[in-house]
């Protein structure tokens, strides 16, 4: 299988995971690594000063692991933007999953202002990964704009429904001068490889694995699928053969041709 | 004489005095510096920077870190 | 594709400019399986490899399939209408020496150049006639057609027309910007060829002689906006399938970078021409020219497929159900043919010689509607 280049990276992984809503970090940590991923997400939040806090982010093996924060809990472009400049300073990264969801029942993206602050950070030097509707005529302003990949979503966050939005992935797949990444909503390693299997060049996991009766084995399946659906790809898959159906013939008139 | 500051949405007396720096502020709530960033009203504090950021009364002040999340 | 690749880079790896002869191994070596493979993927999406097979000699006995897959994506596309358009020739003078050319400057025919007022007269009959759609054509004529000259006919012209094109000489970024803003939405610009060293034999001098700023030159009129881009080869300078093969990625680069345009193929093959004597090592048979057209349809679902008056009547009856969108009808290919007795020397011959009307009447015949009127220049944000 080729790699994965995004931004200046190599990734021999294409699945890439979250790391919200594990029972413990140690069960985050044994879902990563059974994952094989190469890069997760990290949020940002209040530190909760009366206790004592667990450090979630000593289980993951930084060596191993690249963190891409997200700017989850923005509802605006500079919300998203202030928590952008956060993470930079808080972890030396610039690269960031760039999350505008004013609202909080679906998390469905804004599309508007994620535009707009994708313009402002890529012009600040980050390396933008914009999660969005799948749009395609966003995707393709997000990508002029300097977006290092986008990432749309198969269905809404935590909905475990799949490809719902399939038809408009293919455009953006086949209109895209970055890698596309599909997120949020994949259920089940079915939607991950069928993803895969339509040209996506990664998929981003998180709640089908982590909410799982056992997500490090959920991991294990994940990987596989994704492994499968993009050899199938990479191969190409065979054609379904159609019946040929010949009404009054439209080139009669060229076999009069010398 | 006590002096109040703004941490994270939650006001906070300090009675013997506010700590002299970010730094020790943070070292007073046992927060684990390495994982954490800051702001000062509204402004982001380098963690280089803690050990010599004064703080004054009535400051608001955010500290953030890394959690899980998709 | 990355956002920093260029046209001239995707041609030069894909060995398209250079020695493309050596793709003709590779097409003659495809099988029928093969063929049948991509006709039974869905329709309408490129790629390389799928156009190396639907350009094959293999692909030539599937011919009718090909027609009756692209005849039922176009009309999914563009539904049953054929638009129509006209030229306005506005002048026979030109500064290159293309030797497939009866403009050619070292032909000795009259040149002649229309003022305004001549222009207008023609573009008056034009109007007349139930065209809205008007492409405005000339030599590379850059003293006399200037920037100003078409902006200042530009601005008479959209009174009577809903949409203006250019075919003519490239220009540079800023002169397309004000053509935009007065009012020119299209520009038109053939390569001729993409193979240089056949480039190089066929343009001896002129500016035209630059293959790599007429190359540049879509990208230039794309970056100012222009909605509609026109993409072509003279058929009959080099192999056909070679020359399509590098057609179709310069409309699939500038269709991904440029996502707001529009891009049309048009299909002009060599006719004869008054003092053009010339052996042509590459001319394309109907049967060809029809494989061409098919392949493409079956690669760019949503391209425009331009077909002129330089083909015969029976020809374009014949082809414009299977893919085409566009054709012109009563053309006159000399400065102030439509208005004027005297007339001037054509570029090409004119095989289709019906009037408009005859053409509406033919495609009404098809089944098809004949669309005089698709945009209004209201639309744009220049007026």
């Amino acid at each position: 299988m080729k790699p994965l280049i995004i931004a200046d990276r190599q990734f021999s992984s294409r699945l890439f995971i979250g790391t919200g809503k594990y029972a413990s970090s140690r069960i985050m940590a044994q879902a990563i690594e059974a994952s094989g991923t190469e890069m997760v997400t990290v949020a940002l939040r209040r530190v909760n000063i009366d206790d004592e806090n667990d450090n979630m982010l000593a289980a993951i093996d930084r060596n191993r692991c690249q963190l891409l924060p997200n700017t989850s809990g923005a509802r605006d472009a500079a919300e998203a933007v202030r928590l952008s400049c956060l993470a930079r300073a808080a972890s030396g990264i610039c690269w960031i999953k760039l999350e505008v969801t004013p609202d909080p029942y679906y998390l469905l993206p804004d599309g508007e202002e994620t535009l707009k602050a994708a313009e402002v950070l890529v012009k600040d030097g980050f390396v933008v990964l914009p999660y969005i509707n799948a749009d395609p005529v966003l995707a393709k302003k997000l990508q002029d704009v300097g977006c290092a990949a986008v990432m749309p979503l198969a269905s809404p966050i935590g909905s475990n429904q799949g490809l719902k939005t399939k038809a408009s992935i293919e455009i953006i797949i086949r209109q895209a001068s970055v890698p596309v990444i599909v997120d949020a909503g994949l259920g089940a390693p079915s939607h991950a490889a069928e993803s895969m299997e339509m040209g996506a060049d990664a998929v981003l996991v998180n709640t089908a694995i982590a909410t799982s009766a056992d997500p490090v084995q959920m991991a294990a399946a994940f990987k596989m699928a994704v492994e499968a659906g993009r050899i199938a790809f990479e191969t190409g898959l065979p054609p379904q053969y159609a019946a040929a159906n010949a009404s009054s013939p439209l080139t009669g008139f060229l076999r009069d041709e010398l | 004489m006590s002096a109040k500051l703004k941490i994270n949405g939650q006001n906070k007396i300090f009675e013997g005095g506010l700590p002299e720096t970010l730094g020790k502020l943070l070292d007073d709530l046992a927060i684990n510096q390495a994982t954490v960033v800051a702001e000062i009203d509204g402004c982001i504090i380098e963690r280089k920077d803690f050990a010599r950021t004064p703080l004054k009364e009535g400051q608001t002040i955010e500290l953030i870190r890394f959690v899980g999340g998709g | 594709m990355s956002r920093q690749t260029t046209i001239q880079t995707i041609l030069a790896e894909k060995h398209l400019d250079q020695n493309p002869e050596c793709w003709l191994g590779t097409l003659g070596n495809i099988k029928t399986d093969q063929v049948r493979q991509e006709l039974s993927k869905p329709a309408g999406f490129f790629s390389f490899d799928r156009l190396l097979v639907l350009l094959s000699p293999a692909a030539e006995e599937y011919l009718e399939q090909m027609a009756q897959q692209s005849q039922r994506l176009t009309v999914q596309r563009f539904g049953k209408t054929i638009q129509l358009y006209a030229p306005l020739y506005l002048s026979n003078v030109c500064v290159n020496s293309c030797r497939y050319c009866g403009y050619n400057r070292t032909n000795a025919i009259k040149r002649t150049r229309l003022t305004i007022e001549q222009a207008l007269a023609d573009a008056e009959v034009i109007a007349g006639e139930g065209f809205r759609h008007l492409l405005l054509v000339s030599g590379e004529d850059r003293a006399f057609i200037t920037t100003d000259y078409l902006i200042k006919l530009a601005e008479h012209l959209k009174r009577w027309f809903s949409s203006l094109s250019i075919e003519i000489y490239p220009m540079a970024q800023k002169d397309y910007e004000s053509l935009f803003l007065a009012g020119i939405d299209g520009v038109t610009l053939y390569q001729e060829t993409y193979d240089r060293r056949v480039y190089a034999q066929y343009h001896l001098a002129g500016p035209k002689a630059d293959y790599d700023y007429r190359l540049q030159t879509p990208d230039r009129f794309a970056s100012a906006q222009m909605r509609r881009i026109g993409l072509g080869v003279l058929l009959g300078l080099a192999d056909w399938r070679l020359e399509t093969l590098a057609l179709a990625e310069h409309a699939a680069y500038l269709m991904n970078k440029y996502w707001r345009s529009q891009v049309s193929f048009s299909f002009p093959r060599i006719r004869p021409a008054r003092c053009v004597h010339a052996q042509w090592p590459h001319l394309v048979s109907d049967k060809n020219l029809v494989q061409m057209m098919l392949a493409l349809r079956l690669c760019f679902a949503d391209a425009g497929m331009v077909l002129s008056t330089r083909e015969s009547a029976t020809f374009r009856d014949h082809v414009i159900g299977l893919c085409i969108t566009q054709i012109s009808a009563g053309s006159k290919t000399n400065p102030g043919g439509y208005s004027s007795a005297k007339q001037a020397v054509e570029q090409f011959e004119i095989a289709d010689t019906r009037t408009p009307a005859q053409v509406a009447q033919m495609i009404c015949a098809h089944g098809y509607e004949p669309v005089w009127k698709d945009w209004d220049v209201s639309f744009s944000k220049s007026c």
